[in-house]
């Protein structure tokens, strides 16, 4: 089966998580601009961060077949530094009209303070200004409302229902989402936001329609197979294997290829990797083939 | 230890230097874009141009490169073979054959800059630079050798060479005049040596048999055997990087490599060998019997080492 994750922190990634997703049926992925684990102090740590997830990332998750695509964005911890996220607001047309940049993302609030929604106002008006889906974090405290302002701001700014994506979402939060006509996407963690028997109950009560898995895997505890993980346990519980398909790779691919970012097409095709970039000791396979069960041969 | 610069190998002439040269590229990209736009691309394309014409802002500029990849279609630029003589007419050594139609519209956007002469322009490339994505650094080092005095952007192609994205390096390496004419000799030995590293092929770097040189055949053998010592097969790529440099020792190496079972190894040590003045140490053998003519026919240049496999 082949999957989507469109929320996925590849920078924070090892080579063998992208062996082990390619393995595991994982074709495309989307890496949202957030913060590092800790706050960035200067704009140039923005500029280098924003140039490695359109540049050398995309190019290392090419030797793995993978196609990477990215949204780009300045996080809501970080738009609380508000001298530097004025300067990491006017990086945005220098970064988000690139190549592959299928949405601005992931953006919203944090804790909820005016710092946050100036940010959040400022980057749907360059989304609607410049038709781009967004992306929205939605916050761990004080999420159901969270997720309600941030609906209602994208709304009143005029972004397209069609084009907002609500992520993070969870049993509390799903009902809001879909009746406003949002994307509802639920993270697959192990122990916080969602875990894989929870997500089936919701798509049992839920349906298809909508709703996306992704793993929100970064350089926390997480998952970077959360996604053919629940799939398979979705399958393994009786769930059709269209809302499987549907929720793990259509849905996704619907909403952020309305960017005209994703050649649908060539997704579609079985993945090449491409030989011609795997050896030399600046690629990043270095020539070997990544085992553990085998001495290291070179 | 002093380097050589471009001028002590290369007394040619420097790259670009008149206004008739830039609009003989100008109405060469644009007659090569022409097919490719369709109506919406077409608008679009006509304002880039005269906005760009009119003089843009750094990140104003930046930002029409980027938005490029929305409006253009992401198809080879595919130029005939009149084209392409055209091109190595107006510059010699380039070869856009590869391009595509993103890259060409960025490097004409590029070409565009009415303050290409002006002493900002350098300062202002390495912003572009410094924001720029895979693509983007594509079509600003494919535009290297196209700039009127190119020389001042030597600094910042050998720091294109340092990428670890093969694609970036071979817009800095391949296809180009530009290393050829604008690298001193430490850049231009670790250009090519990188290439044999990363796989880069060294038959599209320009110039290369008239750069050959005693330093570069020094790491050349040295590399050599770094491979055999790990049990590697010695890319056949590197026996071009010796041509009558390296004496008794690049002899020795070669006929290493003739007396091996790599038999693509074999074919490109005859080649080398017979650039070294010593094709008559190759010995008839049915692996090598085409090689040989081509020995024979004096068709050793950089692009002999190609379809070397059965």
């Amino acid at each position: 089966m082949r999957f989507f994750d469109p929320h996925i922190h590849m920078t924070s990634r090892t080579t063998d998580d992208y062996q082990a997703m390619a393995d595991a049926g994982v074709r495309a992925v989307i890496e949202p601009a957030f913060w590092l684990g800790q706050p960035r102090t200067t704009v140039g740590s923005f500029v280098d961060y924003f140039s490695s997830i359109v540049g050398w990332e995309r190019f290392r998750a090419a030797q793995f077949g993978i196609s990477h695509y990215c949204a780009i964005g300045l996080n809501s911890k970080e738009a609380n530094n508000e001298g530097l996220a004025r300067e990491v607001l006017e990086l945005l047309p220098l970064y988000a009209l690139k190549e592959g940049v299928v949405a601005v993302g992931e953006i919203g609030y944090d804790e909820i303070t005016a710092a946050e929604e100036r940010a959040y106002q400022a980057q749907l008006e360059f989304a609607l200004e410049h038709d781009m889906v967004v992306m929205v974090h939605s916050p761990h405290r004080d999420k159901k409302n969270g997720i309600l302002r941030s609906l209602d701001v994208a709304a009143e700014i005029g972004i397209p229902m069609g084009k907002l994506v609500i992520d993070h979402n969870n049993e509390e939060t799903v009902q809001g989402v879909l009746d406003r006509g949002a994307w509802a996407a639920f993270t697959i963690y192990p122990d916080t936001k969602m875990g894989s028997q929870r997500m089936v109950e919701l798509l049992k009560q839920y349906g298809p329609e909508r709703m996306i898995v992704d793993s929100s895997a970064d350089w926390g505890v997480s998952d970077p197979l959360a996604v053919p993980r629940t799939a398979a346990l979705m399958l393994e519980q009786g769930v059709d294997p269209e809302w499987v398909n549907l929720t793990c790779w259509q849905n996704a691919l619907d909403v952020y290829a309305q960017s005209g970012q994703i050649d649908v097409a060539a997704l579609e095709r079985k993945p090449q990797v491409d030989q011609s970039q795997l050896f030399g000791e600046n690629s990043v396979l270095r020539g070997q083939e990544p085992r553990v069960d085998a001495a290291v041969a070179n | 230890m002093p380097h050589g610069g471009p001028a002590t190998m290369n007394p040619t002439r420097a790259l670009m230097s008149t206004d008739r040269i830039n609009q003989d590229l100008a109405f060469w990209l644009d007659a090569a874009l022409e097919p490719h736009w369709g109506e919406e691309g077409a608008v679009w394309w006509a304002q880039a141009l005269e906005r760009v014409g009119a003089g843009l802002s750094g990140s104003t500029f930046g930002a029409t490169l980027s938005v490029a990849s929305r409006h253009t279609p992401r198809v080879a630029l595919d130029p005939d073979a009149d084209a392409l003589a055209q091109a190595d007419e107006i510059l010699p050594g380039w070869n856009p054959e590869r391009w595509d139609v993103l890259e060409a519209a960025r490097v004409r956007l590029l070409l565009t800059r009415p303050d290409l002469e002006k002493d900002t322009f350098p300062q202002d490339l390495a912003t572009l630079c410094q924001h720029a994505d895979e693509g983007e650094l594509r079509a600003i080092y494919k535009s290297l050798a196209l700039l009127p005095e190119a020389e001042r952007f030597s600094t910042r192609a050998a720091e294109g060479c340092r990428t670890n994205i093969v694609p970036v390096f071979e817009s800095v390496a391949c296809d180009t005049p530009f290393p050829f004419t604008c690298f001193d000799d430490l850049a231009w030995n670790q250009m090519l040596i990188k290439g044999l590293f990363i796989g880069a092929p060294l038959v599209r770097i320009v110039g290369l048999d008239r750069r050959l040189n005693p330093e570069l055949a020094r790491m050349a053998l040295d590399l050599a055997e770094e491979r055999r010592s790990a049990g590697r097969v010695v890319q056949p790529e590197l026996w071009m990087c010796l041509g009558t440099h390296g004496g008794q020792r690049a002899l020795d190496s070669l006929q290493h490599e003739l007396a091996s079972d790599h038999v693509v190894g074999r074919r490109a040590a005859c080649l080398g060998l017979a650039r070294a003045g010593h094709g008559d140490l190759v010995e008839p053998d049915s692996q090598l019997t085409l090689i040989r003519e081509r020995m024979l026919a004096g068709d050793t240049g950089r692009r002999s080492f190609t379809q070397l496999e059965d």
